[in-house]
């Protein structure tokens, strides 16, 4: 050992023989695995387990402790249930109101930035909208539209209104809240998603129309636009999924009214689950909506992938 | 068809120069080639002309009529792109339709142009299919049809054959021809490939570093180099550069003495091609270095003090390595370069 330190250069020049370590087969096949466990095992117990829990759920009916078995009679009452699809009918409306403006209007800013270097550079600050809580997002435009009449006042101040709005009376203007409350937070994360897909296109591709004769709007509408069709798929499958659950802008703003007709399925499950305390009726409206959500996103996202494939 | 005029054109970006005082006048129906090594403003100039890039002084003249300022959708140039720039989503007959539907062509003359232009460049049997589905070679004649089927002023062609393999390169680099002649378009192509440019061009224009190094047609550029530059661009291999001495008639290099003329002083470069080389004869003494048979002839590469020649030799020509040997120069076609400059040294001058 003293040798060793006193002449490193010799420990240097012994080749060290070292037994050539293997995994056992099994080992080497479970490992990949074991890995992943952990993950795996995290994300099981937040989702697989309350989903499950919700599916055996539905089956009873459920008072606190109270468990009793009454087989498919939850999704039979449903099914009568005017409420339900009255919820079922808003959340369609509401959201496909909200999801096209959000679309329309994040391509078409998509469309005129996406060349400017400036936006390829300041990003994050249109992110802004979205890194803000729902919540708190939903207070804002409370005090925009309601508590504080700063709307009104603007518009009775430019002279195109003469009497203070009463968002909340109107089925189609409180709807129109939560519309403009989800697209104010949401347009920015569909035109990032579309800047960044029309910025990865090929640049040849349009220089060749350009040289063919095509104006930049023809450009957007002949080749940009079909090509970036899978890209818009997906992001309005995602943001399509998070309106389906659209619910604290409702909880805030106006919690259903007037007469249910703001009421969304995610706000309908939470009053009948933890203001009624009937949660085997609430889990059966969730497993529901679980299925027809999977549904509707996989058709729109295997159809425009299909057509889309060169 | 058109003829196109660069006047005193330049490119800079910030303090870069891209492309320095361009000018050249393309008559119309002529094949110009723009030939050089990457970065030196060959597409940049064709860019130019195309209209996607501005010139940042300097004028383009396209039929007659400045064009400078004029976008490109309205210049009526076609182009073939290097990565063939189809559009994916359409299919070759909506692809070759395209710039017919966008120059508002009447919808009833589509069918018959662009079945012509698909017969042209042998594809009519793909028009239905989408780009993804054709091989290279198909994808580059798709994109030659979209540029043939109207008729532009001109045509530009940025390297479209370098994406394929060497065979189909050959057979497409005469298809380009033969369209180019029979359609009589005036055509700027550009490559780095100087066989490309010594096949196609009428005439080659030869860059380096933004800077024209020489005008002329294939032969002069192949016979009769400006300077160190052209002379070690073209040719394959390229010539041989000796730096050396010129004294009194002759030159002189370590292992190498040649004639040269009486009126060359000082540090010259003398430039010799490998064809123009014979083994034995006194003008190099050297050993052999490698030694690579192609079938048809033998590539001979000789060592000469600190230097390697290249030597076409004949076809059976074998030598072990180091083998001391020696080489003759044919005295015609010897060129001299200034040393300094690289500049050719004239006979006479």
């Amino acid at each position: 050992m003293t040798d060793a330190l006193s002449n490193p250069g010799a420990v240097k020049a012994a080749p060290v023989t070292r037994p050539r370590r293997r995994r056992s087969r099994t080992m080497r096949r479970l490992f990949p695995y074991l890995l992943v466990a952990p993950a795996v095992i995290y994300l099981l117990g937040i989702t697989l387990y309350p989903g499950l829990f919700a599916m055996w759920q539905s089956l009873y009916f459920v008072r606190f402790n109270n468990a009793t078995f009454v087989g498919l009679e939850n999704y039979a009452d449903l099914m009568r249930d005017r409420e339900f699809w009255q919820a079922l009918w808003n959340t369609l409306v509401i959201g496909t109101i909200s999801l096209t403006v959000q679309t329309v209007l994040a391509l078409t800013l998509a469309y005129h930035a996406y060349r400017d270097p400036w936006v390829k550079g300041w990003r994050i600050l249109f992110l802004m909208p979205m890194l803000f809580m729902p919540s708190a997002v939903a207070y804002l435009w409370q005090l925009a539209f309601n508590d504080g009449r700063v709307i009104s006042d603007i518009l009775m101040r430019a002279g195109v209104v003469d009497a203070t709005i009463p968002f909340l009376s109107s089925v189609w203007l409180a709807r129109l809240t939560l519309i403009v409350t989800d697209v104010w937070q949401w347009t920015p994360f569909l035109f990032i998603i579309f800047v960044a897909g029309l910025q990865s296109q090929d640049a040849e591709v349009e220089e060749a129309a350009r040289l063919d004769g095509a104006s930049w709007f023809q450009i957007f509408w002949n080749v940009s636009l079909p090509l970036l069709r899978p890209v818009i798929a997906v992001a309005v499958v995602l943001r399509g999924i998070d309106i389906s659950t659209m619910f604290a802008s409702v909880t805030i703003m106006t919690a259903g009214t007037p007469g249910g007709m703001t009421e969304t399925i995610s706000y309908f499950i939470y009053r009948t689950g933890f203001r009624m305390f009937n949660f085997g009726y609430a889990s059966a409206a969730s497993v529901v909506m679980l299925v027809l959500t999977i549904v509707i996103a996989q058709t729109v996202v295997k159809r425009a992938f299909r057509s889309g494939r060169a | 068809m058109a003829a196109i005029e660069l006047q005193n054109v330049v490119k800079r970006y910030g303090a870069f120069v891209g492309v320095r005082e361009f000018s050249l006048a393309i008559p119309d129906e002529e094949f110009l080639v723009l030939l050089g090594p990457s970065g030196c403003g060959k597409t940049t100039t064709m860019r130019m002309i195309a209209g996607l890039e501005e010139p940042t002084e300097g004028r383009i003249v396209i039929g007659g009529e400045d064009m400078t300022e004029v976008d490109a959708r309205d210049r009526d140039v076609a182009m073939v792109f290097q990565g063939y720039a189809l559009y994916p989503n359409m299919t070759i007959y909506d692809n070759i339709r395209f710039p017919l539907r966008m120059r508002g062509v009447p919808a009833t003359d589509h069918d018959r142009l662009i079945r012509r232009a698909a017969d042209m460049v042998e594809l009519g049997a793909y028009l239905d299919r989408k780009p993804g589905a054709l091989s290279g070679g198909q994808r580059q004649r798709a994109a030659l049809a979209r540029a043939i089927v109207r008729q532009p002023q001109a045509f530009l062609m940025d390297e479209p054959l370098s994406n394929l393999d060497a065979k189909l390169r050959a057979s497409m680099r005469v298809q380009i021809k033969h369209l180019q002649r029979e359609l009589r378009a005036t055509t700027v192509y550009v490559t780095h490939d100087q066989i490309e440019a010594m096949t196609l061009a009428d005439r080659i224009v030869v860059m380096n570093q933004g800077a024209v190094q020489q005008v002329g047609t294939p032969d002069e550029i192949y016979a009769d180099p400006a300077n160190t530059f052209v002379a070690g661009f073209i040719g394959a291999p390229p010539m041989n550069l000796i730096d050396g001495v010129a004294d009194g008639g002759t030159f002189t290099a370590p292992g190498v003495t040649a004639p040269c003329p009486a009126t060359l002083q000082g540090k010259v470069v003398l430039g010799i091609r490998p064809e123009d080389c014979v083994v034995g004869g006194g003008n190099l003494t050297g050993s052999v270095y490698g030694v690579e048979p192609t079938g048809d002839m033998t590539y001979l590469t000789v060592n000469v003090g600190t230097r390697q020649v290249e030597v076409k030799a004949a076809r059976d020509f074998r030598a072990g390595l180091d083998t001391p040997l020696t080489i003759g120069f044919d005295p015609r076609r010897t060129y001299f370069f200034d040393g300094a400059t690289g500049q050719r040294l004239r006979h006479g001058s």
